[in-house]
């Protein structure tokens, strides 16, 4: 099978829709989709100096913004229908992206401990992993 | 210091509903030299819709006739019309400005939800000590002459006498169960703080955009059929509730649990640690399992990191 991921949105026309708003739960959400996050999280994100601080569900949440490696950007895919057969093609279309995205804890400060941040270091370690030598 | 019960609204409306505030009235003269009782009551613990109010009042210890010219009695048979003429009178009256001072302490249904939720829990019953432990230190600190305290309590009154008097040594300090129906100077903090948990929720504004008043989602009470209502259809399914309702409630939580979208936090045990999973006795009996993928290093189990294709 082979997949295909298809951009009809050009990035310097579409600014807004490849710098979105993410945020990174600090639970797992049994949901995929739209949520209503102007409505139920963003209005009260309160902001202590770069320290934030919000609320999902009830429970307390500590977050930092943090952004995407150099060179590296995140986007946002959509398939309009999922085939039936396991080994037909796909094809999935660009929606969005982000260059940035939030970091939540819950109740604990965000820190170089946290596992997101960890992830993120991979990157550059695979890099110098895989750099050629000459270069 | 507001002056009306119009004016109390203005100022709970001015007032961020997601975090708590204080309102106070000012101290009388006659509170910072005479000494004075204070009475502690709470309104608003049960429901979960809206804040907890936790309140104080106080004046000179031989005032009572002031406290019993006002009405106060026990506050669970007063009607709500009496308490607010109550409050009325205690914000315009000479004779109540002169000689009984009060403090109040909004608790968002948002802290209480916090508090409850922590990696360390923190029960209501923290919540409401540390609430009437701050409101006697503010009056103390706003000038009250203090020396004799008055606590209604639900819970059993003894370790929260001793809790008291270790924090306020120097205080006389009475913890009773429906100190509200026996002291007429709690029977005035309950006032205080029934009708402001009662204006905060009539003038409750949701900020989630919900066009909807106090007549529509009803006392709080989960016993209350307009918020039994509530409860059951205002559901976001990423999100659950506004921010009006107290997450931590079972009330609550079972029907989320129900309705909305699981979610998973980290289990942590009493200390807000995070969870080990016990591994099963027969675990250690059984033959090792052959079929079983090559773990991963821990750099990568640490970080979350797994080869993954997200087209799968």
């Amino acid at each position: 099978m082979s997949i295909q991921v298809e951009n009809n949105l050009k990035k310097d026309e579409n600014t807004e829709i490849f710098e979105q708003k993410a945020h990174y739960m600090a639970c797992n959400i049994a949901a995929d989709g739209p949520a209503n996050i102007n409505k139920y999280f963003e209005p009260y994100v309160a902001d202590d100096n770069g320290e934030l601080s919000a609320s999902f569900r009830g429970y307390p949440l500590t977050g930092k913004k943090m952004s995407l490696p150099e060179g590296y950007t995140a986007v946002v895919v959509t398939e309009a229908k999922r085939p039936l057969a396991e080994d037909a093609d796909r094809k999935f279309q660009v929606t969005g992206g982000f260059k940035e995205f939030t970091n939540w804890n819950w109740d604990k400060k965000p820190s170089e401990n946290d596992k997101i941040v960890g992830a993120l270091d991979w990157i550059h370690i695979a890099e110098a992993l895989h750099e050629d030598e000459a270069q | 210091m507001i002056k009306s019960l119009d004016e109390l609204k203005d100022l709970i409306r001015s007032k961020d509903n997601f975090n708590n505030f204080l309102n106070c009235s000012d101290v009388p003269e006659i509170c910072k030299s005479e000494p004075c009782m204070l009475g502690v009551d709470e309104a608003g613990r049960g429901p979960v819709l809206g804040p907890m109010v936790y309140g104080v009042a106080y004046c000179p210890v031989n005032q009572t006739k002031v406290l019993q010219d006002l009405g106060c009695a026990d506050s669970k048979a007063l009607t709500e019309e009496k308490r607010d003429d109550i409050f009325r009178k205690m914000l315009t009256e000479e004779d109540s400005l002169n000689n009984v001072g009060w403090v109040a302490e909004v608790i968002s249904p948002n802290y209480i939800s916090n508090s409850m939720y922590r990696r360390a829990k923190h029960s209501l019953n923290e919540v409401s000590m540390n609430s009437a432990i701050a409101l006697i230190k503010k009056a103390a600190e706003s000038g009250a002459n203090i020396t004799e305290v008055y606590v209604d309590t639900v819970g059993p009154p003894e370790k929260y006498q001793a809790k008291l008097a270790a924090i306020f040594p120097n205080y006389k300090i009475t913890v009773a169960k429906k100190a509200d129906s026996i002291y007429p100077i709690v029977s005035a903090a309950s006032i205080v703080a029934k009708v402001t948990r009662d204006h905060a929720l009539k003038v409750w504004q949701f900020r989630e955009g919900l066009e909807m008043t106090h007549s529509e989602f009803g006392s709080g009470y989960p016993g209350d059929p307009q918020t039994k209502k509530f409860i059951r259809e205002q559901i976001d399914n990423v999100f659950g509730y506004p921010a009006l309702v107290r997450f931590s409630w079972s009330t609550a939580e079972l029907m989320l649990q129900e309705k909305a979208a699981t979610c998973t936090f980290e289990d942590v045990d009493d200390e807000g640690n995070t969870k080990k999973k016990p591994k099963s006795i027969s675990s250690f009996f059984a033959k090792p399992d052959e079929e079983k993928a090559r773990k991963r290093h821990k750099y990568f189990e640490d970080r979350l990191l797994t080869g993954t294709n997200p087209f799968e």
